[in-house]
This record gives structure tokens, C-alpha cells and sequence, in this order.
């Protein structure tokens, strides 16, 4: 038997147990049974998240290298008895990762992940049913995965997740490919067939990981809508699901819940029992978001220590909770009768929100959740707005009108600009283009023709005339110019759905094999390592590669016609169609016979 | 049909190729007389189209430009033609100045043997400035709603037999941009020569035609048909024209047409081969992007300047690196 480190009564898949983890291995034995149902190496731990302190269930979730997903376990102890064990597995297994981390190189075969993939990894299937108060896993995951970010990964704040996570690197490929379908295509055909590494594929496409990166660790705000909790009615019975979430933002919104709560708990109520009871009390009546009553769902009933919270409703003529406003003594004083001719300045005591009474304090909720939101969206009440009120500048930065101020266009930098007659003269040997076309000709001689030309001429204007069939012939060839353009724009093409694959197969692969090529030749865009530093020789290994799989290009292509003549579709038409790729093909393939044929003099 | 439309037609006029494009059989050439006389037709049927059309006319010659006719009346011509009661006025006038304007001009080239390059970019952007000038003076006075639209549609009409300089690339570019902006249509029609980059680049970024004439005998033909509607009926009249337009650039250094290049970050000027400092801007580029360009150009990897182009003698023994 292996040293045991620490171990813990834990649940896992809603079965109770008992959690070891010892020097080698992390297992799980279900309660009377001998053997462990789980049992993983530590090597395989790859990141770690838990619950939110203050949740009612103490989890612990532990990734592993070849599953995202994991294992979910339950500390099924006493609140604190739970905390403290969960705090020592997780202390451990922190240090574990630490060590898988740096220790283990790179990625894990792309095969057998991505073949775990296919189900979406982030909902284990813990079907629970809708009757438990505690929502399945999936709803814990989400907050929890943020923070997973800080516990388990130390180098993901730097924002390049290429090489330096795997497990990270690993979700954001896979996130990357299930959104965009034709990358993911093309990721199956070569990378699973072997052609390209994995690696290699994802070389020169880092922005897409980034940006996936970047869109991931954008976290939600607060939501604008009141705290509400709707009871489901469900088979008769009245179910509310509480989740840690609802539970903090319950004690945001509502501090008099939190109070209560702190009040009671664990002394006089078990937590369980605090909700049911809070959910039937006048005090929850009070917070709903909508006056109109649900009594016939809801039995409102007395509650001896709920009802000790209770508030009076906030309808008076003023809210209870005042709003602090500052008062800018600037506007105070400016403010005239003239300014407002229809109303006046003075107060308005026609302005009273809410023709009924009773509407008032809901009303006020609102208002004071709106002004809660801005204020932690702003950072801080009045934090902003206040400000020493010292000396005159202040008073005076106050009427200093951005708008008011003059438009100073800059001067800008002037472009001195070197040699400007090289610049715009500069005739080199720009006439060489058009010499010597048919022979030279005289100026002279040909000045003496033009001069000719330019006599007569009005006796030639009255004999004009234009040959039939040339006019015709000329006619014909522009209509014919102007029919093909609408013709292109108007007619798709009829080549069938299985040929049109094909190609577009082809001329893809064929695109990701020159990208590759190309790579290897040209020195990287950007001056940061990109993920394969490579050698000059395992560069070189690689452009030969690729030129392997270019040369069969053209066969491809070949076959292609083949099949196009099989099927009825005039051949020339996806040899057309097929021409530029083929261009860049023969263009690379040229290069590299041409780099080829000086380097063996060189070296 | 409602504006009316302006129309400048730049007349390439290059003695030479002229020469060149009367002898050449193989793509059936023109003379210079045939031509003058198709242009003639063409630019009485612009001015017989509506009413109120303008005109104006710029010849390139070798090494001068000038406009040759305007149908604001701006150019007259010394001699007095003689009045044809046969003849349709208007056109009378047009015809007659022009001509003697032609010959006048070629007449001022005393005994020199070689051949400027023709003036066609100053043509191109002196027409730029009188429909500018025509488009402002109108509008001033129309004091309708359109008021900053141009009341006239104008375009330009570039008539040419002489192959590209690749020197005048840089202001070719500057009267496209210009063009761009006073919404004016460059249409190019190629009567002989070598297919003309610039003025392919000209034409579609303008929107407008690019024309290579097939049968030079049928020149009118496709004068008529492809340059005589105004751009607003273009719409409902396609004009045939070139779809492949060839997008390379002008080097900044020799004033090379360049594929690959490298571009200033600062000004945008274009060089072939990287540089340690700009020579427009004078920003100074650092040294590891230099070396880094450098190396980034396979093509002079494959032939390096310090070795020897030992191949064509048949060498056997290669020379060293040096």
C-alpha cells in the first residue's frame, strides 16, 4: 500500500466514497467496496478548479492530460471538515501539476484527443435531475474554469498560448476548428493523415489562438436584470435550483439576506433549511421584481426569524436610500428662469414616479441596482466624481469646454523630400519597354509623314467610309466581349456536387502544402519565435516534403479531368478552373529546382 | 440622358510610333490620316449628341503638351477657315481648328533625330485641371439642389499607340487619385502598341474602358460604340472592356515595373531591393528589418551578387563566396 498523503470522504457521480491520494496516484473507492473505481497517475493531473468558497458544496475537479474533462469530486464531510481537506488535496495537487508542467515537454498525440473531442468537453454527462437542489456540474464548471486559470496555468497571462500550455493550447485549437468547419476540414485531411504535423499546421496560424484566447478570458459583467429567482413549478411541486452564482449575487443584491444568512447559519438553520424557508418567508415576497402576486404558486407564510428582516416598503414620497449627488456649484449658479421658459427652475413636485404606491419601492430597487452596476462598472461610487475641492483650478477645469477650444490643425511633419528630380523626371531606361518593335524609325522622316497627314484633311473627312465586314467583325468581337462578362455574372456552374468537392479538396491541400513550403523558405514574418524553431536541415527536410507532395499536384489535377469527362462536364472548364493553383505549383516547384541546382556548387 | 456630358480626348500623337503602327502589318496598322479622320466623325457625333456636350481636345506630343481645341472657345486659331455653307457649322469649326493646330505644332519641331517622350501625362493632368475648372464654374452658378454635384458628367478619353514610360508611373498614379476624386471616368482606347499598364490601371480604377482595337479599319466602329456613351448611361449601355488588369508597379529607385517589392512604411514609396533609408522620406529603417528583407528574398538567393554567373561558360570549378 503506497503512502497516503491525505485522503477524504468524497463523492463522486453522487456515490460516496472515499478520495485518496498517495505518492503515485490520485483514487477514488467507492464506499464498501475494496477496490478503487478511479484511480489516475499523478503524472496525468493537468489542471485543477473547485468551487466558489461560501458554496454550499465543496467540489474539487482535476483535468488530466488525456482527458479534459476529468474527475468531479465531492467533499461529503462537515462544512469545515470539507474546506480544510479540499484546501490539502488542492495544496498537492497544485504542486503536482507544477511538476507535470514543467517536467513533460509537448503536446500529447493529436489522435487520441481529438477523438475525445467530438463531445463537447465541458458538460460530463452528471445527468441530475431537476428535482435536487444543486445544479449539475456543468453550471458549477463555468465560474470555476476562470479560476482554474489561476490555479492550475502560471505562464497564460503572458498571452501566448502557443508552447507554453499544453492543456490551454490543446482546448484552443479544438475551439478554433469546431467554429470555423472548412479549417476543420482541412485540419482532418492533412493532419490526420498524416501529412503535416500537428504543429505545423498551427505554425503561422497563432492570430487565430489568440484571438480564441482573448475572446475566452473576456468575462461576462454583471447581468442588468434584478436578482429574481422564479420558482418552476414541477409535477405539483414548487423547485427553485440554487447555485453558488445566484447565491452571491442574492446576497449582493439583497444585503439583508446576507445577513440573515450569516446570522443564522449554521447556528439555528442548516443551510438547506435557510433557502426553503427564505423562499417562503414575506421577506422573499418582498424582493420579488414584480408586483403582481403569484400567491396562487406561492404560499407566503410567516416566518419567526425571517420576518425579523423585514423593511418597511420603500413608497414614501423619498426613496430610503438618498442618492449622493454632487452638487457643481458652476451649473447651480448659472441655472436662470430664462433657461427653462416652459417649467421653470424650480423643484417639480408634479415628478413623482409611479402612480401607485405600490410600485414605488420596486421602482426604487431598480434604481438602485442600475446605479450599483454603473458604479462597479465605473469603478466605485462617486470615486470619480469626487475630487478635492482645492484652489481655482478646479473650478475652473470645470467650464473649460472641450468643444470650446480652437481648432489648431498641426503642422505636421514636412516631407523633405531628397533629389526631387530623380523623383519626378527619372527616365532611365523606361523607353527600353517599347523599343525596337518592329525596327526603327526615323524621327525626321516620320515628323515629315505626320506633317503630310495633316493636309487634306477635309477632303479625306468627306471620304471617309468604313469597310462593312470590318464594322461588322468589330461589332461582333465587342458584343461577344460584353455578352461573356454578363455571361459570368449571370450563370453558375454545373458541375456537381461531388467534382466541386474534389476540387476545392485539392486546390485547399495544395494551398496548405505551398504555405508550408514557403515557410520554410522565407525567415519568419515577425521577429518572436514561432512554434518550431527549426534547423536549417530539418528545413530543409521539410521543403523537400512539401515538393514531394506538390510534384503529385499534377496528377491530381489529372485525375480530376478524368473524372470531370466520366461525368458529362466539358474537362477544359476544370482545367480552367484549376489553372492557378497549378501556377503557383509549378512556380514553387521551379524555385526550388532552380535553388537546388546552385546550392550543391556552394556548399 | 439629362447632364450634359464633357468630354476631353488626349490624342497620343508620337510621330514614330505613328510610323511604326502605318507600316505594321501584322496587327493591321492605321495611318495617321485614316485615324484623323475616324477621330474627326467621332468628336462631331459627341457634339451632335446633345446640345449642350463640351469638348476639349489635348495633343502629346513629343516632349510638349497642349490643348488643341475647346469648345468654350478658349483656343482659336490664326487663320480664318473658309466658311462651306455645306456644312454643319459647329463641326466646321472643330475640324478646321484642330488641324491647323496639329500641324502647327508638329511644324515647331526643327531638325533634332531623337524623339522625346511624348507629353501624355501633361496632357492628362492639364485636362484634370479644366474639368475642374469647368465643373466649379458651373456649379457656382447653378443654384439648384445639386449645387456640389458636377452638373456635367465628365470623362476622359485617351487615345493611344505608344508603349508605357515606366518614369511617368508615379504621376500617372497622382492624376488616377485626382481623377478619383472629381469622379471623372478615364476610358483608354489602344490603337497599336504594346499593352499599356498604366493606362489599364487607369481605367479600371476609374471605372472606365479599356478598348484594344482588333480590325484598326473599324476604328470608328469602336469609337462609336464603346466611347460614346457618357458614363451615366453606362448603366443600361454595357461598354465592352478589359477584364485582366495588370497591377504592377513602378520601382521608386530605377523605375523598374516591380511584382515583388518593399514598401516605405512611412510614405509609401515603393522600392525593388530594401534600403537603409527612404529616399522620399528619409526615415531610416533598422538595421535587423534590412537584414531580415534581405533574407527574405529567395530570388536573390538563388543568383547572390557575390557569385559569378559561372553557369553560362561552363565552368567547372564554381567561384568561392568572396
Amino acid at each position: 500500500m503506497p503512502p497516503i498523503v491525505c485522503s477524504a470522504q468524497a463523492s463522486y457521480k453522487k456515490l460516496p466514497g472515499l478520495l485518496e491520494l498517495t505518492d503515485s496516484h490520485l483514487q477514488w473507492t467507492k464506499a464498501g467496496e475494496k477496490a478503487p473505481a478511479v484511480k489516475v497517475p499523478t503524472t496525468e493531473a493537468a489542471s485543477l478548479s473547485r468551487s466558489k468558497a461560501g458554496a454550499p458544496q465543496v467540489r474539487l475537479k482535476i483535468g488530466l492530460l488525456s482527458d479534459e474533462a476529468g474527475h468531479n469530486f465531492t467533499f461529503t464531510s462537515p462544512q469545515a471538515v470539507a474546506l480544510a481537506e479540499r484546501d490539502k488535496f488542492e495544496a498537492e495537487l497544485t504542486n503536482i501539476i507544477a511538476r507535470n508542467r514543467s517536467g513533460a515537454p509537448q503536446i500529447p498525440a493529436p489522435t487520441k484527443p481529438l477523438q475525445a473531442a467530438t463531445p463537447t468537453p465541458t458538460t460530463p454527462a452528471h445527468g441530475s435531475g431537476v428535482g435536487t437542489p444543486m445544479r449539475p456540474p456543468p453550471a458549477l464548471s463555468r465560474p470555476s474554469t476562470s479560476r482554474a486559470v489561476s490555479v492550475a496555468s502560471d505562464s497564460r497571462a503572458s498571452g501566448t498560448p502557443v508552447g507554453s500550455d499544453p492543456t490551454s493550447d490543446f482546448r484552443l485549437r479544438k475551439k478554433v476548428l469546431l467554429s470555423t468547419p472548412e479549417l476543420a476540414q482541412l485540419h482532418r485531411e492533412l493532419v490526420m493523415a498524416g501529412h503535416i504535423t500537428e504543429n505545423e499546421f498551427w505554425e503561422g496560424r497563432e492570430h487565430l489562438l489568440l484571438a480564441q484566447a482573448a475572446a475566452e478570458t473576456q468575462k461576462r459583467g454583471k447581468p442588468g436584470q434584478l436578482v429574481d429567482p422564479r420558482p418552476q413549478s414541477v409535477d405539483g411541486e414548487i423547485k427553485i435550483v440554487i447555485t453558488p452564482q445566484l447565491v452571491h449575487d442574492i446576497f449582493e443584491e439583497f444585503p439583508i439576506v446576507a445577513r440573515a444568512y450569516n446570522d443564522n447559519v449554521p447556528g439555528k438553520l442548516s443551510e438547506a433549511e435557510f433557502w426553503s424557508r427564505y423562499f417562503q418567508s414575506k421577506l422573499f415576497n418582498a424582493h420579488r421584481a414584480s408586483i403582481r402576486s403569484s400567491a396562487a404558486q406561492h404560499v407566503v407564510k410567516d416566518d419567526p426569524i425571517f420576518d425579523k428582516y423585514l423593511e418597511k416598503d420603500d413608497d414614501e414620497l423619498e426613496p430610503r436610500k438618498l442618492r449622493e449627488e454632487r452638487v457643481d456649484t458652476f451649473i447651480d449658479l448659472g441655472a436662470t428662469y430664462v433657461d427653462h421658459e416652459e417649467t421653470g427652475n424650480e423643484k417639480d413636485v408634479t415628478m413623482q414616479a409611479g402612480k401607485q404606491r405600490a410600485v414605488l419601492p420596486l421602482i426604487r430597487k431598480f434604481n438602485e441596482h442600475s446605479t450599483r452596476l454603473l458604479d462597479t462598472a465605473l469603478g466605485g461610487p462617486a470615486a470619480k466624481r469626487r475630487r478635492t475641492d482645492s484652489g481655482e483650478s478646479e473650478h475652473y477645469a470645470q467650464i473649460d469646454l472641450e468643444d470650446l477650444h480652437d481648432n489648431q490643425s498641426s503642422s505636421g511633419i514636412v516631407l523633405n523630400m531628397q533629389d526631387r528630380q530623380r523623383y519626378f523626371d527619372g527616365r532611365a531606361n523606361g523607353t527600353s519597354n517599347g523599343d525596337d518593335g518592329a525596327g526603327r524609325v526615323d524621327f525626321q522622316e516620320a515628323l515629315q509623314q505626320s506633317k503630310a497627314s495633316t493636309q487634306g484633311w477635309s477632303a479625306n473627312l468627306t471620304q471617309l467610309k468604313i469597310e462593312r465586314k470590318a464594322g461588322d467583325a468589330a461589332l461582333v468581337s465587342m458584343t461577344q466581349n460584353v455578352a461573356s462578362r454578363l455571361d459570368v455574372r449571370l450563370r453558375k456552374h454545373e458541375i456537381p456536387e461531388g467534382l466541386f468537392r474534389q476540387m476545392t479538396t485539392c486546390q485547399t491541400a495544395a494551398n496548405e502544402f505551398l504555405r508550408q513550403f514557403w515557410l520554410t523558405i522565407y525567415p519568419p514574418a515577425n521577429e518572436s519565435q514561432t512554434l518550431s524553431v527549426a534547423t536549417p536541415a530539418q528545413k530543409a527536410a521539410k521543403a523537400a516534403k512539401m515538393i514531394g507532395y506538390l510534384s503529385k499536384t499534377h496528377e491530381k489535377v489529372e485525375a480530376l479531368v478524368g473524372v470531370a469527362h466520366q461525368e458529362g462536364i466539358d474537362p477544359a472548364r476544370v482545367q480552367v478552373a484549376m489553372k492557378p493553383i497549378l501556377d503557383a505549383v509549378n512556380k514553387a516547384l521551379d524555385f526550388w529546382r532552380l535553388k537546388n541546382s546552385k546550392a550543391p556548387g556552394a556548399r | 440622358m439629362d447632364k450634359p456630358s464633357h468630354l476631353s480626348v488626349i490624342l497620343d500623337l508620337s510621330p514614330t510610333q505613328w510610323a511604326l503602327c502605318a507600316q505594321s502589318a501584322n496587327p493591321t496598322g492605321i495611318t495617321l490620316q485614316t485615324f484623323l479622320s475616324q477621330l474627326l466623325a467621332f468628336l462631331n457625333a459627341h457634339i451632335a449628341c446633345k446640345d449642350e456636350n463640351t469638348l476639349a481636345v489635348f495633343g502629346a506630343f513629343p516632349g510638349q503638351s497642349g490643348m488643341l481645341y475647346s469648345s468654350t472657345g478658349e483656343i482659336t486659331s490664326a487663320r480664318t477657315e473658309s466658311t462651306d455653307a455645306n456644312t454643319y457649322r459647329p463641326f466646321r469649326t472643330l475640324d478646321s481648328t484642330l488641324m491647323t493646330l496639329i500641324a502647327e505644332r508638329l511644324e515647331s519641331y526643327d531638325s533634332t533625330t531623337e524623339e522625346a517622350p511624348i507629353g501624355l501625362v501633361g496632357c492628362l493632368t492639364k485636362a484634370l485641371c479644366y474639368i475642374n475648372r469647368a465643373i466649379t464654374t458651373s456649379s457656382s452658378s447653378v443654384t439648384e439642389i445639386e449645387g456640389a454635384v458636377a452638373s456635367v458628367d465628365p470623362r476622359i478619353l485617351v487615345l493611344s499607340v505608344s508603349p508605357d514610360q515606366s518614369s511617368t508611373y508615379i504621376p500617372i498614379m497622382n492624376s488616377i487619385f485626382s481623377a478619383q476624386k472629381l469622379k471623372v471616368t478615364i476610358d483608354v482606347c489602344k490603337i497599336f502598341g504594346a499593352e499599356n499598364v498604366f493606362l489599364q490601371q487607369a481605367a479600371h480604377l476609374t471605372g472606365g474602358a479599356y478598348v484594344q482595337v482588333e480590325r484598326t479599319d473599324a476604328l470608328l466602329q469602336y469609337m462609336m460604340m464603346s466611347f460614346l456613351p457618357p458614363p451615366a448611361i453606362r448603366q443600361l449601355i454595357s461598354v465592352p472592356t478589359q477584364d485582366r488588369v495588370d497591377f504592377r508597379a513602378a520601382c521608386f529607385c530605377h523605375k523598374r515595373i516591380v511584382e515583388i517589392g518593399f514598401v516605405c512604411s512611412v510614405c509609401l514609396s515603393i522600392f525593388c531591393q530594401p534600403v537603409p533609408v527612404c529616399s522620399t522620406c528619409r526615415t531610416k529603417f533598422p538595421i535587423k528589418t534590412l537584414q531580415r528583407l534581405r533574407d527574405a528574398r529567395p530570388l536573390a538567393a538563388a543568383a547572390p551578387p557575390t557569385k559569378p554567373l559561372a553557369p553560362k561558360n561552363g565552368t567547372a570549378t564554381p567561384a568561392r563566396p568572396g
